[in-house]
């Protein structure tokens, strides 16, 4: 029952175009701050000792930009390397994935970089990365410079930004700056995987059986 | 009328009434689309009080109510002039309708079950509305009910005040009896609740016209019917009627006329603006043209059309409907031309015509129903006549301006008044003569022989909020058709978007779903998610248990899932149970992990993946040291050890594994154990592979040979015997390797070939564990008279352990090739093959060969002591060698097949 639409319940069709339903993954050294990320993006919240992450977290957030919705269905996976091999269980399939280090381990940012790379071999060709360098509230304990990082997102072409989980800076940004990046046509949509930037409202198609091009 | 399983919940919804009020009918199971984020069940009941009747929504705590204190009333809803309801299809489901309630503000949609219940629910609450229409009753009676739950009037803003913290019935969600609804008809919903926080009402100018063309070409400019008022209007719809007369029109669905009339529009609309065409529909000579000025035409969307005829044979195209809806902005609007049933009286199938229209009209891939739109524009031909007055009489009322007396017979009122036809619809007042009929090119009434009575058929009406009509009129100069056109003018309000106002709107409402969406994923906490077993024996199972709670606020549904790649959600030496399950909110679950070790692992470790349905994933690791058993080693590693399996050194078990170390016995100790003492003491037992065995005994017999213990063998012969099949069960490697499988069922049908594989393509180490073996079972068939076992059974017990398929059991149907392959070996004489060159070799190259048939030939030594004395001392002289006795005894006689192995055997004992 849960699922059907009355036709009666229906308003007379927002101006709102669509919403795209993308799966987002976390990745990254464990301690770098994905979960915290996401509690921030998601929650609004910040915990000092946020607990390690064993498994796969899952949580849900909209976006809204000038013409679309995105919602993300977020994996935050667990960092820990004997959990290496399960990873692919959450960023096959995902159109996007943030990759995460911590600005003063250098170990980190170079995991990061192993990181890139499995996805650019293995994950769906067109998935959108973004590179997250967390903790610049620890500024002062900086090992990884903000060039050095920013260069090597350049060559790869990854959306690069240094996040604070703590102070909440650029963390919206991340995120909105991946939804605007991803594509919102159902062509991109990779087989198999969950909410494969599927659209959930028929907005303006009719509008289309009048040869017209209504927004 | 009533069901009868129903009686029993009639009896007890009647109960919550005075006797005076009785309830007529029910609806038990009406599921209510609502704002909240669940849908919920009432039933529904409709309750008469002395002639007057009223809908009661009920809500019940159990799906049948059993007593009186289940029910609790929602809502009571009087049926008077303010009431409507009507059903729905639902696209895409014959199961089920949309029951929808509308009283006032008050909308309310229930989904229901189709059947008898819901048909005949529906007809009984639409009769009651039929008899309530006219005379204003009165509904004190249901002041009781409404007190202490919201008012009737208060409903609305009842219903907007708790729409921003969408009240959520927790509990039930918790319980799994309601499931979450739609997130996007919620968000939709829940859009059209705070419309008028992102809206404003702009007035549009719509030209709605209508004129039945009789056939004829458009011989004259339209100009004086669609351009004769100053502004241009903002949208135009026009219908026309018999646009072509023609069969071929009727009949093919295609006619010049189409184009030309299209043209004849397009050159008469208003000059002072560009006007784009959204939507245009026809069925035979009914066609309907939209259009909006260009400005608006980005504001248009979702645009459908929809054709319904109910002509000839109540579905051709003579007569009927043809419907465009579009949106504007954000308000829906619909125009419907139609072209009713002909002739004066005929004023049922009009009435019928437009019921079928209504009902038929769906849009498709749009499936809104004509009525639910914001405005509806009812135009056409609707055919309905002046009865009551002859012609004569009629012309007369004209001649004197007294349209007054005229309309009182005008049929479509008479009809509307008895709410027959257009029920809420409203017309604006005629103030122009009836537009039919009119002599050809005349402004005369029909002085044909028939001479009809003149008659305002073509009519446009009016549903919806908002719309103010400006004009309604004919144009008497287009004379072309026995009809004259009729246009009227609108100022509708359209709701516009405030497009930041709505984003605003929209966002937050996102925000509140995706909060409640977050807070009702399901959360569950595991008491530990390392598992370490104890030291994991072969074949001995061991458990762990661990704990799941559910933490979150809704039903948690959890299972086991696979890896990538993997084929299962564990390792096959591990079972976990239950490996899915519901757990409400609160509650636990002991799962249980077993480990049951078949594998030759030195550990175990695998991390399984709870998955909650719809939620996160939990990792658990399950990791334990294994000990080593001599079931689960290879041949090859056995032969090398020099001393019993837990006795090894780690680099004395690497060397021999590795084969790095020398081959010290043709066959594994642990096996020449076994089968010598089944030899000794079991050629008579009945039964012997067929009786299981106790499985501590057999877990004895494990650590006995495994440690290589002094004792007598702790244990039954059955247990004996079930551990040798275990023993050849569970051998790394099967003792005839994979790759020859399909060779020896190839094979099966000559002994000559199975023994070539035999001789040939085995393992020297291999090839002895397998002869020993056949020659042991001979033994044992030798003695068949007291066991009474025969070759067949002892073939097919042991084709399937010898043979073991790689995944056990996979090829059931190989089982009778593997059982003849073995049976040959048990019926022919073996004692040709059991000198092979390879024994001669170790011989030779170790001068410790231990004589493996000298058990089975029947040595009635203490074997069991010598051989103990030789595992102890290593270095001892062989107890085994060879004796002239034991030759003599001639069971290794040359065969006759001069096969290289019986030359082999002779020549060294020259």
């Amino acid at each position: 029952m849960a699922n059907r639409t009355p036709a009666a319940q229906r308003p007379n069709g927002s101006t709102q175009g669509k919403i795209c339903q993308f799966k987002l993954v976390l990745l990254g050294e464990s301690a770098v701050g994905k979960s915290s990320l996401v509690l921030r993006f998601v929650k609004g919240q910040f915990h000092e000792y946020q607990e390690s992450t064993i498994g796969a977290a899952f949580l849900t957030q909209t976006v809204c930009l000038d013409d679309t919705t995105v919602k993300f269905e977020i994996w935050d996976t667990a960092g820990q390397e004997r959990y290496h091999s399960l990873a692919p269980m959450y960023y096959r399939g995902a159109q996007a994935a943030i990759v995460v280090y911590d600005i003063t381990n250098q170990d980190t940012f170079g995991r990061a970089k192993t990181w890139v790379k499995e996805l650019q071999r293995q994950a769906n060709p067109n998935i959108v990365i973004a590179l997250a360098g967390n903790k610049h509230d620890l500024m002062n304990k900086r090992m990884v410079e903000y060039e050095e990082a920013q260069a090597y997102a350049e060559e790869n072409g990854l959306l690069f930004m240094e996040t604070s989980a703590k102070t909440a800076m650029n963390v919206n940004d991340i995120f909105l700056a991946i939804a605007k990046k991803l594509p919102k046509n159902e062509q991109t949509a990779g087989p198999g995987g969950s909410g494969q930037g599927r659209r959930l409202v028929e907005g303006d198609t009719g509008a289309k059986t009048a040869g017209n091009c209504c927004k | 009328m009533l069901l009868a399983t129903h009686e029993n919940v009639l009896t007890i919804v009647q109960a919550k009434f005075s006797c005076t009020e009785i309830v007529k009918a029910l609806h038990l199971n009406a599921s209510i689309k609502q704002k909240t984020w669940i849908d919920e069940n009432r039933i529904l009941a409709l309750v008469e009080h002395e002639l007057t009747y009223a809908l009661f929504i009920i809500i019940s705590e159990k799906l049948k109510p059993e007593s009186i204190s289940d029910l609790t009333i929602e809502r009571a809803i009087p049926i008077d002039q303010h009431f409507f309801c009507d059903t729905d299809l639902i696209p895409e489901t014959y199961s089920h309708i949309v029951f929808n309630i509308a009283y006032k503000n008050i909308k309310l949609h229930f989904t229901i079950e189709i059947g008898f219940e819901s048909s005949n629910f529906a007809s009984e609450v639409i009769r009651s509305k039929e008899v309530s229409v006219d005379n204003d009753k009165d509904f004190k009676w249901l002041d009781k009910y409404t007190v202490g739950i919201a008012s009737i009037t208060l409903l609305d803003t009842d219903m907007s005040d708790q729409s921003p913290d969408l009240p959520i019935a927790r509990q039930k969600i918790a319980q799994g009896y309601e499931k979450s609804a739609n997130r996007e008809s919620l968000l939709r919903y829940q859009l059209s609740l705070k419309e008028p926080e992102y809206t404003h009402q702009q007035e549009f100018s719509i030209f709605v016209g209508t004129w039945n063309v009789n056939g004829q070409p458009p011989t004259i400019s339209l100009k004086n019917w669609l351009s004769v008022d100053d502004e241009p209007p903002d949208v135009y719809a026009i219908g026309f009627q018999e646009l072509d007369l023609s069969k071929e029109a009727f009949l093919m669905f295609d006619t010049p006329r189409e184009a030309e009339w299209r043209k004849a529009i397009m050159d008469a609309i208003h000059p002072d603006t560009k006007y784009r065409s959204v939507a245009y529909v026809r069925l035979v000579g009914m066609q309907l043209e939209v259009l909006v000025n260009n400005s608006h035409y980005k504001h248009v969307k979702n645009v459908a059309i929809d054709t319904v005829g109910t002509g000839i044979l109540g579905k051709m195209g003579n007569k009927g409907g043809v419907a465009v809806r579009l949106e504007l902005h954000n308000t829906s609007l619909c125009f419907v031309n139609a072209h009713l049933a002909a002739g004066v009286e005929e004023v049922d199938r009009r009435n019928q015509d437009y019921n079928d229209i209504n009902q038929r009209a769906n849009f498709r891939r749009h499936p809104y129903t004509i009525r639910e739109h914001d405005q509806v524009y009812w135009l056409g031909d609707l055919n309905y006549r002046i009865t009551e007055q002859t012609a004569f009489q009629v012309k007369k009322h004209l001649a004197n301006d007294d349209l007054s007396s005229v309309l009182l017979a005008d049929q479509l009122n008479q009809q509307k008044d008895l709410s027959k036809v257009l029920q809420d619809y409203t017309e604006g007042d005629i103030t122009f003569q009836p537009t039919y009929k009119f002599d050809l090119n005349t402004d005369i009434y029909d002085t044909s022989e028939k001479a009809r009575a003149p008659a305002w058929t073509d009519r446009i009406l009016w549903r919806g909020k908002g719309i103010h009509q400006i004009a309604y009129r004919s144009h008497m100069d287009l004379k072309i058709s026995d009809h004259k056109p009729v246009s009227g003018l609108f100022k509708s309000e359209i709701s516009v978007i405030d497009q930041n106002k709505y984003r605003k709107v929209h966002e937050e409402l996102l925000k509140k779903m995706d909060k409640l969406e977050n807070e009702f994923l399901p959360q569950v906490t595991v008491d530990q998610t390392e598992v370490t077993f104890d030291l994991v024996k072969f074949r001995e199972p061991q458990y762990k248990d661990i704990i799941i709670a559910n933490t979150g606020q809704v039903l948690a549904e959890f299972e086991f899932i696979k890896k990538l790649d993997d084929v299962s959600y564990c390792k096959d030496w591990l079972s976990i149970t239950p490996f899915s399950g519901c757990i409400r909110p609160g509650e636990k679950c002991d799962l249980r992990l077993t480990v049951n070790l078949e594998q030759p692992l030195e550990t175990i470790y695998d991390i399984l993946v709870l998955h909650l349905i719809g939620g996160k994933d939990m990792f658990i690791t399950v990791s334990g040291e294994c000990q080593r058993s001599c079931f689960t080693t290879s041949i090859a590693t056995l032969s090398r050890a020099p001393v019993p399996l837990l006795q090894l050194t780690p680099d004395q078990f690497k060397h021999a594994e590795n084969q790095q170390s020398p081959v010290l016995y043709s066959v594994p100790r642990e096996l020449w154990l076994l089968i010598d003492y089944l030899y000794r003491n079991g050629l008579k037992t009945r039964e012997l592979f067929e009786t299981s065995a106790l499985h501590e005994e057999v877990i004895r017999i494990r650590d006995w040979l495994d440690l290589g213990s002094m004792d007598p063998i702790p244990g039954s012969i059955y247990a004996v015997a079930e551990a040798l099949l275990l023993f050849l069960s569970y051998t790394r490697d099967p003792i005839i390797p994979y790759h020859l499988h399909d060779t020896c069922i190839a094979a099966a049908s000559n002994y000559q070939n199975c023994k070539q594989i035999i001789m040939q393509k085995m393992l020297d180490l291999d090839r002895n564990v397998f002869l020993y073996l056949v020659m042991f079972l001979q033994e044992l068939l030798k003695c068949s008279n007291e066991n009474g076992t025969d070759a067949k059974t002892l073939a097919t017990i042991f084709g399937d352990i010898l043979l073991r398929d790689p995944v056990r059991n996979s090829r059931p149907q190989a089982n009778r090739g593997k059982a003849s392959f073995i049976y040959h070996f048990l019926i022919n004489d073996q004692s040709p093959l059991i000198m092979p060159s390879g024994l001669q070799k170790y011989e030779q190259n170790d001068g410790r060969i231990n004589c493996w048939a000298y058990s089975i030939i029947g040595q009635k030594n203490n074997c069991d002591d010598n051989l103990r004395k030789y595992w102890e001392y290593p270095d001892a002289e062989d107890p085994f060698a060879l004796s002239e006795d034991f030759l003599k005894d001639g069971n290794f006689k040359p065969d006759n097949d001069g096969n290289q192995s019986s030359k082999d055997t002779q020549s060294s004992e020259n």
